[in-house]
């Protein structure tokens, strides 16, 4: 029997999934005021963690909380479902230091839920769309696999690995979204047939073991940070968070006998026989890639890591693979502590649809349909806090457009979400992208530390900070730069008491006054340990201290990143209009018109960044320009 | 759009096998006319060949070609004119076309044009950048094809190796958790120390590039009447010197090109040596040091039967303050007794003098020594100009100084105990403007670099 079409509600903004770029998306553009739909296969995977049971890490952490200073969800939804906490690279400067947690990847998912289940202007459907409708190249509204349409002003696709997803294990391979779930298999067709591009891109996840069949005792334990910060400004020197108990991790290693098996089975990976079409990540390679291509290593790193307080599956981070099920049982078991292993769940590699990133617009919305973003996996990235950092910024835009407001872009020299973005849309990637502090050009400015003090202001502005956390945020701001500049202008006077404390720290003396700044400049002196210098000093907040320390100690190198992000922004603010034929500028190579044309770059700054635009082609751009100022 | 015709010497001033003179715009055909002689036809795309005349005086037998607006290299009407590469004959022949009606061409205009009539073609994108003086990075990179390979080649190398020590320093910094081989901080000094050096090894060329491409710049300084314009003119009658004398080819200040066996002379003009022999006197001290920042080589001439001046000394000072190259000439010693020699090479001890030379110029003595002299400072025995690579941009130079500084603040870090991702900073800075050169992407290649060396991953 036909099925019947028949319309269930009226939103202004669609949101296909509810992963990590799914919920951000739809819970910024429900705050600020937009009727908000969001769908997902099964509710029961809505900000499901199909892979590592954790979030941040280096970079990474930097995401989330750069999210959370724009006012989104992933921080704060971490602060409440850690399990264990651990600041990164602490050793190393400030700017790389990161935080990462071990989440309860269930309660991760039902505190996420609850979340959106009570958040104003949001419904949340489990249902499957399978058609984006569109008019005159406009989106209208979706529909789903059991025939209801959705009436929207703008959509944003957010279908991570979903997309014709393909599950392969060994010579086994099935139609399946990630941890069983449906694949979403007809969506493609109906993104195909209103033009837009897609490619294939593969990932893969590592087996699943229960603790109860591990022998811990082989293992080295990690245990989390004794002092833990949380990852939400709005939680700072919130004592649940730091005083919560946390679980440990274990780190244990592959060795000969575990390579011995993977060699003998070569043929048996879908990757190296052929079956496996998809692009995979070169950083997360499943074990056989790492053992192929690091021959000579002869022992990997395994990190094991709980998903939750109330399981007992273990996460094997470091051995993802995609051989038959028979192999990895063997090849798990020659591990230390693993000898018993039984696989509650194998490990596979899942091959899905995803769009070329570079068809899209910075603001993250497709490039000739008005009203359809897309966030999160389906770009092209990879990673829980990189597909949320898009999400958020999808919502922002989404609802932005419905106002007629201009989008809202971070560039470079402001956010790791804006080099995120600008990778992915400007630069565009044939793997699935992960985000890396070596990426970002101005990694001393763009710190986890200072997230809040690059961006609260601009969520403010855009309403999804609320006046009460602003308030706070000015109050925290006051105080840092109070205490800054306490610091420059208390100076220490060079008597014996002085110096011999300075000696002690095995720094040198003073000879005449000394400000404390000038003082905290050397490598070997810091906040904590000048405080038998500092009389007056008053009890602050860990972040305020953190921070005056740091723009101090830093003074000089942040100066000489401003003055970089200067000379970037000049070419940044050259602006392109998307009037022009770039056919029409002669002195252009033949590939820089036509990659020009396609992407129609905002600024020359983002045309220099497009590859097969050279330097030269810069120039012809800058000439033609100034021509055309002229006249 | 512009409607004079403008000309220039194509190649480098030096006594090369060809050289060529360009013209461009809608009087060229009619310039080349007046001048050649031929029995062919000129054509549209063709060369031909016959002889340059300037009224009646036959100059040289050359290679004409012509290329027919707009296919052209600046779209305009453009000829060439392939003649032998000595400088004189070049310059001579230029003087006859711009006596013709060209105008002299500014530097870049060439290239200004073919981007005017949309010709631009992007291996003359540099000279269109420094037209536009832009300063921006992106716009002063330069396209990796524009670039002689060598140097291509061996920036690459560079960069490889700092790539390589980058990839170290952000694998640990963005896998803090992984067992890779901690990096050693012993080893990036001495890793940043080899590539400061082999850099400076490369920029070290750029002068001497210069000199061959452009000639030594040297100023002719003493006392009244110590023989100044004699030496002038005895360098100007050297066996096989050619003496050019060109309005506007060269710089203004420049007197004399000199041309002796390989060795090119741009002797400045310090207020006229030929006419007063008074230089010092007549111009002052200080209007002399201001021609000293122009400079590679002092000639310092003394008269062997006067004793050094207090103003000598202040000069000799100023000069040595400058760093610039010196040769003492102590003329006259025809009239003095032998000894006289040491007793100058005594007083000038104390200065870094290069040089001291046994001369009697009005005898036509010691010039052979002032050349070999010339020739050992300038141009290092050891350096086979066919093999090595030599650098002749001022902006190349510049970039390469650039790189070591920011090796060098690295290494200031790296002895102030700064953390690992603080010196990370320079060495990548080092690195990008090494990049500049040929046009790379840094932060790709440190990516790239890191996923080939290291095992990561989940």
């Amino acid at each position: 029997m036909e099925k019947q079409d028949y319309v269930v509600g009226e939103y202004d903004v669609v949101v296909i999934g509810a992963g990590h770029a799914g919920c951000e998306a739809a819970l910024a553009s429900a705050r600020l005021g937009k009727k908000t739909a969001a769908f997902v296969i099964n509710l029961d995977t809505l900000a499901n963690m199909p892979c590592n049971p954790s979030i941040g890490g280096t970079s990474k952490g930097h995401l989330v909380r750069e999210i959370d200073a724009l006012g989104g969800e992933m921080a704060k939804n971490a602060d409440k479902t850690f399990i264990q906490s651990k600041m990164l690279n602490k050793s190393k400067g400030p700017a790389v230091h990161s935080l990462r947690v071990q989440s309860d990847r269930r309660m991760y998912h039902i505190e996420m839920k609850k979340t959106m289940e009570n958040q104003e202007n949001l419904d949340v459907y489990q249902a499957e769309i399978v058609k984006i409708i569109t008019k005159d190249r406009q989106v209208v509204g979706v529909k789903t696999k059991i025939g209801a349409t959705f009436l929207t002003k703008t959509i944003i696709v957010a279908t991570g690995t979903y997309l014709k997803g393909k599950v392969i294990i060994g010579e086994v391979s099935y139609e399946s979204g990630p941890d069983g779930v449906f694949p979403a298999n007809d969506l493609s067709q109906s993104l195909l047939d209103i033009g837009v591009e897609l490619r294939r891109f593969k990932t893969g996840t590592p087996a699943r073991i229960n603790i109860r069949n591990m022998d811990l005792s082989k293992m080295e334990i990690q245990y989390g940070d004794e002092k833990i910060v949380p990852f939400s400004f709005d939680n700072e020197g919130n004592l649940d968070i730091i005083n919560k108990k946390q679980v440990n991790c274990y780190l244990t290693y592959t060795n000969k006998k575990t390579h011995e098996i993977i060699m003998n089975n070569l043929d048996r990976s879908p990757i190296y026989s052929g079956k496996i079409h998809g692009i995979g990540p070169r950083y997360c390679p499943s074990i056989e890639d790492k053992v192929v291509r690091f021959n000579d290593k002869e022992r990997h790193q395994l990190f094991i890591e709980p998903l939750g307080e109330k399981t007992s599956e273990m996460y094997i981070q470091g051995m993802s693979s995609s051989l038959p099920e028979e192999v990895q049982i063997q090849m798990y078991k020659t591990v230390a502590g693993l000898e018993n292993a039984k696989l509650m769940r194998p490990a596979y590699a899942i091959e899905y649809d995803c769009i070329d990133s570079t068809n899209l617009k910075l603001s993250l919305e497709y490039k000739g349909i008005e009203g359809l973003f897309f966030a999160g996996q389906v770009n092209g990235s990879s990673g829980y806090e990189e597909a949320a950092a898009q999400g958020i910024i999808a919502g922002i835009n989404a609802s932005r457009k419905i106002d007629g407001l201009e989008p809202f872009v971070l560039d470079r020299s402001e956010a790791y979400i804006g080099v995120l973005i600008d990778d992915l849309v400007t630069k565009g990637t044939n793997e699935p992208y992960r985000m890396m502090t070596s990426r970002s050009e101005y990694r001393l400015m763009l710190r986890q530390d200072n997230a809040d003090l690059r961006l609260t202001q601009k969520g403010y502005e855009l309403g999804l900070i609320s006046h009460e956390r602003y308030l706070k945020f000015l109050e925290k701001k006051q105080k840092i730069e109070n205490e800054i500049k306490r610091l420059k202008n208390t100076k220490v006077k060079p008597i014996e008491y002085t110096n011999e404390l300075l000696e002690s720290l095995n720094s040198s003396k003073i000879k005449s006054g000394t400000s404390l700044a000038e003082l905290l400049k050397r490598s070997e002196l810091n906040y904590e340990n000048l405080k038998p210098l500092d009389i007056d000093r008053k009890e602050l907040p860990d972040s305020v201290k953190e921070e005056a320390e740091i723009e101090i100690k830093y003074e000089g190198y942040i100066k000489l990143q401003l003055e970089q992000i200067e000379e970037f922004k000049k070419l940044e603010n050259k602006k392109l209009s998307s009037e022009i034929n770039y056919e029409d500028i002669k002195g252009l190579s033949l590939e820089a018109r036509q990659k020009l044309n396609k992407q129609k770059p905002l600024s020359v700054g983002q045309a220099s960044r497009i590859s097969g635009v050279s330097p030269a082609d810069i120039s012809v751009l800058l000439i033609y320009l100034s021509q055309n100022n002229i006249k | 759009m512009s409607t004079n015709t403008i000309a220039a010497i194509g190649t480098a001033l030096s006594n090369s096998g060809i050289s060529i003179i360009r013209i461009s715009g809608k009087d060229s055909l009619n310039i080349i006319n007046k001048i050649f002689k031929t029995k062919s036809n000129i054509l549209p795309n063709s060369i031909v060949y016959g002889k340059i005349y300037d009224n009646d005086v036959h100059l040289d037998n050359v290679l004409v070609s012509y290329f027919k607006a707009p296919k052209s290299f600046t779209g305009e009407d453009v000829c060439e004119i392939n003649c032998h590469g000595g400088v004189q004959i070049t310059k001579e022949i230029l003087e006859l076309v711009l006596k013709k009606g060209a105008v002299l061409a500014s530097p870049g205009e060439f290239s200004k044009r073919a981007f005017l009539n949309g010709k631009m073609d992007l291996s003359q994108a540099e000279a269109v950048i420094n037209l536009i003086n832009s300063k921006s990075k992106t716009a002063s990179r330069i396209a990796t094809k524009q670039l002689d390979g060598e140097l291509s080649n061996k920036i690459r190398l560079l960069r490889e190796d700092l790539i390589e020590l980058l990839a170290h320093i952000e694998v640990s910094i963005d896998y803090p958790e992984y067992d890779y081989e901690e990096i050693k901080i012993d080893n990036v000094s001495v890793l940043l120390n080899n590539k400061a050096n082999d850099i400076m090894k490369i920029i070290n060329t750029y002068d001497q590039g210069r000199y061959i491409k452009d000639g030594i710049n040297v100023a002719i300084l003493g006392k009244p009447n110590v023989g100044k314009s004699s030496l002038l003119n005895a360098l100007a009658k050297y066996e096989k010197a050619i003496v050019t004398n060109v309005p506007g080819t060269t710089r203004d200040i420049v007197e004399e090109t000199i041309c002796i066996g390989n060795i090119v002379l741009n002797i400045f003009d310090t207020a006229g040596i030929r006419d007063t022999d008074d230089v010092v006197e007549k111009i002052g001290v200080e209007k002399s040091i201001k021609i000293l920042d122009e400079v590679d080589l002092v000639i310092y001439i003394f008269n062997a039967e006067e004793k050094i001046s207090d103003t000598d000394f202040e000069m000799l000072s100023k000069i040595q303050n400058k760093g610039i190259k010196v040769i003492a000439a102590i003329n006259k010693m025809d009239k003095a007794n032998k000894s006289i020699f040491n007793t100058f090479l005594n007083e000038l001890k104390r200065y870094d003098i290069n040089e001291a030379i046994n001369m009697s110029i009005i005898k036509n003595e010691g010039i052979d020594d002032l050349k070999n002299t010339i020739e050992n400072i300038f141009f290092n025995q050891d350096l086979d100009f066919q093999q090595e690579l030599i650098i002749t941009s001022s902006r190349h130079k510049d970039l390469l100084v650039k790189s070591i500084n920011y090796l060098n603040d690295a290494k200031k870090e790296i002895e102030n105990g700064n953390p690992i991702d603080i010196i990370s900073i320079y060495v990548k800075k080092a690195t990008s403007t090494l990049g500049e050169i040929i046009g790379c992407d840094v932060n790709i290649d440190i990516v790239n670099k890191i996923f080939e060396k290291f095992c990561l991953g989940k």
